[in-house]
């Protein structure tokens, strides 16, 4: 579990909680879900790889108090993201079949492999060195899901109708492109 | 997971593979504020109120980025970023 780090927030939970195998098993549920969705041959299972990778991630955010935040990941990523991404596959579908075409070159998988292991041993570092100052103990008081609505809406208004601007933008964007004549 | 995302980015040729480690990268992120800001004492909201921008932000991302791989795929024919070499001079 040396990738165990990566997952952010991962050291925080084994300060904190005794040996906790929710923990341990969200964290490889979620970490083998993203390498076979980069790894897997067909690109529909990387799919389906990706959405079990999701929803670990929710179980983090149920693990961390935010269950608001799981409903959003399932119902956008779970349930969105990667229906969006299934429908793009199955439209190119000729090219995504043709996996062999994906395999890295030698010299470029070395690089990647080193640069994902330069990461995780700076992000462990990083954490190894910050363990002792963390606070042991998280609050008791879990966040209200309450709190959320008034803080988006009152404290961060600007960051809000900014994303609104941008959804539209986003939207009108992805349309006029899919619907671009050659 | 940022790791795995940066291998995926540097290595796979494929442009849906790497949208999905683009996908990867931000969960990732997402994770690190709702860990950080519960432990933040006192609790404070923010940091789910961040993710919760960036979720929608990531949708949209790749609402776009699947837009554009549909129309380099119908351009193209293919997807296979080493041969989307057009621009190249």
């Amino acid at each position: 579990m040396v990738f165990c780090q990566l997952g952010g927030g991962c050291e925080l939970p084994l300060i904190s909680i005794p040996p906790d195998l929710t923990f341990i098993v969200l964290a490889a549920v979620t970490i083998i879900g993203s390498i076979m969705a980069l790894q897997a041959k067909e690109l529909i299972y990387g799919a389906v790889a990706l959405a079990v990778s999701f929803i670990g991630i929710a179980g983090f955010f149920v693990f961390l108090d935010a269950p608001y935040l799981a409903m959003l990941q399932i119902a956008i990523y779970v349930g969105a993201i990667v229906v969006l991404i299934l429908f793009t596959i199955m439209l190119v579908r000729r090219e995504a079949t043709d996996e062999l075409t994906d395999r890295p070159e030698r010299g470029e998988g070395a690089v990647g492999v080193w640069l994902a292991g330069l990461i995780a041993v700076a992000i462990s570092g990083v954490a190894a060195l910050a363990g002792p100052n963390l606070p042991a103990e998280p609050q008791p008081a879990s966040l209200p899901i309450s709190d959320l609505g008034p803080t988006l809406a009152l404290q961060y208004p600007i960051p809000l109708i900014i994303l609104a601007l941008l959804m539209s933008a986003a939207l009108l964007g992805a349309m006029a492109l899919a619907k671009l004549e050659k | 997971m940022l790791g795995i995302g940066l291998y995926g980015l540097s290595v796979k040729k494929n442009a849906i593979r790497i949208l999905f480690a683009i996908e990867i990268i931000v969960n990732a992120a997402n994770l690190n504020f709702a860990a950080f800001t519960r432990y933040m004492n006192p609790p404070q909201v923010s940091g789910q109120v961040i993710v919760f921008y960036s979720i929608a932000a990531a949708a949209m991302e790749a609402a776009v980025g699947l837009a554009l791989i549909l129309v380099a795929f119908r351009l193209n024919s293919t997807i296979d970023v080493r041969r989307l070499n057009k621009l190249k001079g």
